[in-house]
């Protein structure tokens, strides 16, 4: 059963980490400011990946625990922690070798939504209802 | 009268070489200099560093440093902390665009040399001692600067360090 919240969770990951490599090149050739040595792909990839398959771990065992109770639950955790983790990329201090910290924000913040709005957007092609 | 004007030519030229010898070096500011101030938190570093610096280590009385940074220059790696440091809650660099150093004078110490001028900071002039070393065309020094001092963010004493360390790394070309 597992299983399929697994694929859920990977494929979320992928397509959060394209949406992510996507943006943050239509950042640079808008902004021409370079974080790459922050955030790079590596970074992208990997963060979208854990994030989306930590999200179909909790989910898992939320449906487990409290079944129908656990999806609303899940979904307002999901929502609430993608809003607080803005906060992270706002008041980051980044090292002093890179320039414009100010745009900073401006690409990350997008960004931190990207993982719960993959997972949402695929979670009808994982339902078990469909 | 002809005879006495070559003796008048030559001590002329030897009195206004006499000056040349004395007069400092001046030296001009390197692209690669760091200005940093440490106070955990704010940290971060003014890359607006410009003034006239004269220093020669054989005739200290001549030598003299003018100094200014731009307060706009400031970057913490924040942006929001650097939009916030320029306002009129702190640094207010629309009223105090620059902090000024002017020596008064540069003596020699025991571990190198110590300038002593005055600091124009926010407003408010006080005089300090700069200690610094001269090694290799670089000019190296640290000093600490007490916010409350110069009147900023008096009303908060308590938000964010009070004393910042400030480390100076001055790389200079003839």
């Amino acid at each position: 059963m597992f299983k399929n919240h697994f694929y859920h969770g990977l494929t979320s990951g992928i397509m959060a980490a394209l949406a992510a490599i996507i943006y943050s090149r239509i950042h640079f050739f808008a902004t021409q400011a370079d974080f790459s040595g922050i955030i790079n792909l590596g970074t992208m990839i990997s963060l979208n990946l854990i994030g989306c398959l930590i999200f179909s771990i909790v989910y898992y065992f939320f449906t487990g625990m409290w079944k129908k109770k656990g999806i609303i639950v899940f979904h307002l955790l999901i929502t609430i922690l993608s809003f607080a983790a803005v906060i992270i990329p706002i008041s980051i201090s980044l090292p002093l070798t890179v320039k414009n910290p100010e745009l900073f924000p401006g690409l990350a913040v997008p960004m931190i939504f990207f993982p719960a709005l993959a997972w949402f957007t695929l979670k009808p092609l994982f339902n078990s209802d469909f | 009268m002809k005879k006495s004007i070559f003796p008048a030519i030559t001590l002329v030229i030897l009195i206004a070489s006499a000056f040349t010898f004395f007069q400092s070096v001046e030296w001009k500011i390197s692209d690669n200099y760091s200005v940093k101030f440490d106070g955990g938190d704010p940290s971060g570093e003014f890359t607006g560093l410009k003034g006239s610096i004269k220093f020669d280590e054989k005739n200290l009385a001549d030598s003299k440093f003018d100094c200014t940074v731009d307060v706009a220059s400031i970057n913490t790696g924040n942006g929001m902390k650097n939009t916030h440091a320029k306002s009129d809650k702190w640094l207010d660099a629309t009223k105090y665009p620059v902090i000024h150093f002017t020596s008064k004078s540069i003596n020699k110490t025991e571990s190198g040399y110590e300038a002593k001028g005055t600091l124009d900071f926010h407003g408010v002039q006080k005089e300090i001692t700069l200690p610094f070393t001269f090694v290799n065309n670089v000019f190296a020094g640290t000093f600490e600067v007490n916010r409350m001092d110069y009147g900023i963010n008096t009303a908060e004493p308590n938000h964010g360090a009070q004393v910042l360390k400030v480390s100076l790394n001055v790389p200079v070309t003839k």
